[in-house]
């Protein structure tokens, strides 16, 4: 009896220094920088259809340093347990223009504690357009880099090296 | 060597502690006469718990604390009413007239109310909420002492 005892002791004491590193790297995670892979058509030619590798950091929604201009991850207003990413079109108070589906043009000022934001691809894009200001406590994160398709190369994780490719090899850096 | 790992497991153990706070549950101080009679205007302390949330367990009647959609930084406890797809009727000015209107939550919304509906704001003028700005489901009631306990039900008007 006395030796499960101690092998269920030492066998907490392991699993909880593991726990605790976990959660360290989530906290890092949360809080500071973290990946993505977002796909879909709605932002090209900024991010591929096929799908992109970004890194997101989490630190300037929280501090109030985001504007119009950013690309942000949100939780979708639509589907709750889905992440969009689009670009920030006007902040709190400022007046926005867009053209309905209908093709005429309407104007309005976005409320208080809500951004607006729309995708580069506005033929296809899902956006404020559709639903309308977004409360900012939806943002989760700012994309502020794409991952390179150069490193994939790099690592042979791409089999076919096409011309598409090497015109991706150029696509590194800041977006 | 002594010191960084002194402080190392310090680390470890804040991160801990702040997964749980994030994932599991936590406790939530509350002021304001939004929630009378069920919470005080002094302040309550509830424990609040996240698994509902990620789950989707939750239902009309609950108690939830959620990020205001007007003021970002600030979350507001009030009382879940309706989810995606429910028929809300409820009373547009309390004070100054009986007028009710009927809604019907779109997609991905919820509708919030405070108890207490003569000095509360809540969906009723910002309108239904997003699912994503839910935070925490409070289900128990730690402080004052004489309230100690499981939160009430709605009050029937």
């Amino acid at each position: 009896m006395r030796q499960w005892m101690n092998i269920a002791k030492e066998a907490i004491a392991r699993a909880s220094i593991v726990v605790k590193f976990i959660c360290l790297l989530h906290v890092t995670d949360a809080y500071l920088l973290s990946s993505s892979h977002v796909l879909g058509p709605s932002m090209l030619p900024t991010l591929n259809t096929t799908g992109d590798v970004v890194l997101v950091e989490n630190l300037s929604h929280r501090i109030g340093k985001l504007g119009s201009g950013d690309l942000v991850l949100v939780r979708s207003p639509l589907d709750p347990k889905k992440s969009i990413t689009k670009r920030i079109i006007a902040m709190e108070g400022d007046k926005v223009t867009f053209s309905a589906r209908n093709h005429s043009f309407l104007s309005l000022v976005v409320p208080k504690g809500h951004v607006w934001i729309q995708g580069d691809n506005l033929y296809v894009s899902r956006d404020s357009r559709e639903f309308g200001p977004i409360p900012y406590g939806l943002i989760q994160g700012k994309v502020f880099f794409r991952v390179s398709y150069a490193i994939l190369i790099a690592f042979e994780f791409v089999p076919n090296i096409d011309f598409h490719c090497l015109y991706l090899f150029c696509n590194v850096g800041n977006i | 060597m002594g010191e960084w790992s002194s402080f190392i497991s310090i680390v470890r153990n804040l991160s801990l502690l702040y997964v749980t706070h994030k994932y599991v549950g936590t406790a939530a101080i509350t002021y304001g006469p939004s929630m009378l009679p069920t919470l005080n205007i002094t302040g309550n302390v509830l424990l609040v718990e996240r698994i509902s949330i990620r789950t989707g367990k939750l239902r009309p009647g609950d108690v939830v604390i959620l990020r205001s959609p007007q003021t970002p930084r600030k979350i507001i406890c009030k009382r879940l009413i309706g989810m995606e797809g429910d028929q809300v009727t409820y009373v547009v000015d309390p004070k100054n007239s009986d007028r009710c209107k009927t809604i019907v939550v779109p997609k991905g919304h919820v509708w919030v109310e405070g108890d207490y509906i003569y000095d509360s704001k809540d969906s009723r003028n910002f309108g239904a909420v997003p699912y994503g700005l839910l935070e925490g489901r409070a289900f128990w009631t730690l402080l004052p002492r004489k309230d100690f306990g499981s939160l009430a039900p709605k009050p029937k008007s």
